[in-house]
């Protein structure tokens, strides 16, 4: 028994309680992520509205909150400069319908539970913001989320969401390398699937 | 001894491969300087149609499995599975901190397990977590690239899916390493081991229906995108273990993207139909 009670001494003296500092120096930034992710919540938890007019609050919160101009041009990255001004103007459209059918309505599975904001940090010339999704019914389940904010002309919008570890837009670009690559660098071909996979 | 010598094959197989990759981007960046990938894929072509067909075994076996375990398990149930997967990787977690040097990791992940194993009842309740003995699971591929050896070139294994030849080593090795099977005579380890492969897929495919499907749905190019989230949480989960800050690389990325407000394009309205 002494023996027991000895090596449980000897492993508690490895063990150090996890208090991790986290730095909150971007209290605006944080603040925008809180009431992105209140908002997005009372908006999915809200009974007495129809779904379809669930989707499109939802869509509209989405839509003001992020950069779409910005992540639209680095995630189709170089082919952007060789693009043509009418593919430009062809591209972002399709985008656009793109994003708002398959990220738009995705990200509803993120926000569903309580996001706690964790800490924010400078990242070049974005603000970093961490939070922590808890998974239902568990205190310790957590996902990881990282919000990439550009704060320009004093607007905060959201340019990235890390999930993970796992880059949202980092993921989408390189999908859309990918199938470049694959189809001789055709950015109507791009353009042509990206409108498809969004009807 | 034997155990030896499958580690010099292992390690020497990973490196060789490490080897053809660093060549393979070499050719790559001479032959198109039109698209500099960061993607390292020279079995493209392969692994896409090992892809192929585990999306087909995954839509006659694995999704159904998973779509009726999420619906008739209730969610408390779920998640003692999922704690108890999570107890079992605790072993095998102590040992790979301690390959890598992380003695206090190492006691983190070994106190869990005692207390989650006996308070805990086997597993299936977390309490050390409440006492604040918080860890993340460690395998042997995520040792090995704290020892510098880089993933190699993406690949796609039949069944098991996205891995690399790093990780494959790291799962190979895992079953020689992990005390849990070296415990027990008879049957007892090949039933863990069942246990926790079968079980262990379910539960992580029973989490990711919704988001799996969303993927397949809406992907311009499903199997990049699977490449993409697979090596982007791997790389993660390798700079957590360097204490390298993982959103330092993804700056470089994003720093590299100039704000360009050359060309402001069509004035984007939003409809809703």
């Amino acid at each position: 028994m002494t023996k027991i009670r000895f090596h449980i001494y000897i492993l508690l003296l490895f063990c150090s309680f996890n208090f991790t500092a986290h730095s909150s120096n971007f209290l605006e930034e944080e603040n925008f992520v809180t009431s992105f992710a209140d908002s997005a919540i009372s908006i999915l938890s809200n009974d007495t509205i129809s779904d379809s007019e669930r989707t499109s609050s939802f869509t509209e919160l989405v839509m003001s909150s992020i950069d779409l101009n910005l992540i639209s041009k680095f995630v189709l990255s170089k082919a952007w400069k060789n693009a043509s001004d009418e593919q430009k103007e062809n591209y972002l459209i399709a985008f656009k319908d793109y994003f708002v059918s398959s990220y738009a309505n995705k990200l509803d599975q993120y926000t569903g539970e309580k996001v706690d904001v964790i800490g924010s940090q400078e990242a070049g010339k974005y603000v970093i913001v961490e939070s922590n999704i808890v998974r239902e019914g568990t205190d310790t389940l957590k996902i990881n989320l990282k919000w990439r904010l550009l704060n320009k002309n004093n607007q905060i919008k959201i340019i990235d969401l890390n999930i993970e570890g796992i880059s949202l837009v980092i993921a989408q670009r390189e999908e859309f390398q990918s199938f470049l690559a694959n189809n001789d660098y055709d950015l109507d071909k791009l353009i042509e699937k990206i409108v498809s996979v969004s009807d | 001894m034997n155990l030896r010598i499958l580690l010099v094959v292992i390690i020497g197989s990973t490196l060789f491969f490490q080897g053809c990759a660093s060549k393979s981007t070499e050719l790559n960046s001479s032959l198109s300087k039109q698209e500099v990938s960061t993607v390292n894929d020279p079995f493209e072509k392969v692994n896409r149609v090992v892809f192929s067909f585990n999306i087909i075994f995954d839509k006659i076996i694995l999704r159904p499995i998973a779509v009726t375990y999420k619906a008739v398990v209730p969610g408390f149930v779920r998640n003692r599975i999922t704690y108890s997967l999570n107890n079992l990787s605790m072993p095998i977690t102590a040992v790979n901190n301690l390959l890598q040097g992380e003695l206090r990791k190492a006691g983190v992940s070994t106190s869990r397990f005692i207390i989650n194993s006996t308070v805990g009842l086997l597993g299936f309740f977390d309490p050390a977590s409440s006492i604040g003995l918080v860890t993340e699971t460690e395998d042997f591929g995520q040792t090995l690239s704290v020892w510098g050896v880089s993933s190699g070139p993406y690949v796609v294994l039949p069944f098991l899916g996205p891995s690399n030849p790093r990780d494959f080593a790291g799962l190979l090795s895992t079953s020689l390493l992990d005390p849990m099977y070296q415990i027990g005579g008879g049957s007892a380890p090949d039933s863990l081991r069942t246990y926790r492969l079968g079980t262990g897929a379910v539960d992580f495919r029973s989490q990711n229906v919704e988001i799996l499907d969303d993927l397949q749905n809406n992907s311009i190019d499903y199997y990049a995108a699977v490449r993409s989230f697979y090596s982007q949480g791997r790389e993660s989960q390798a700079a957590s273990n360097l204490e390298i800050d993982s959103s330092e690389q993804e700056n470089d990325i994003f720093d590299d993207f100039e704000i360009d407000e050359s060309y402001v394009g069509p004035d984007i309205e939003i409809t809703y139909d």
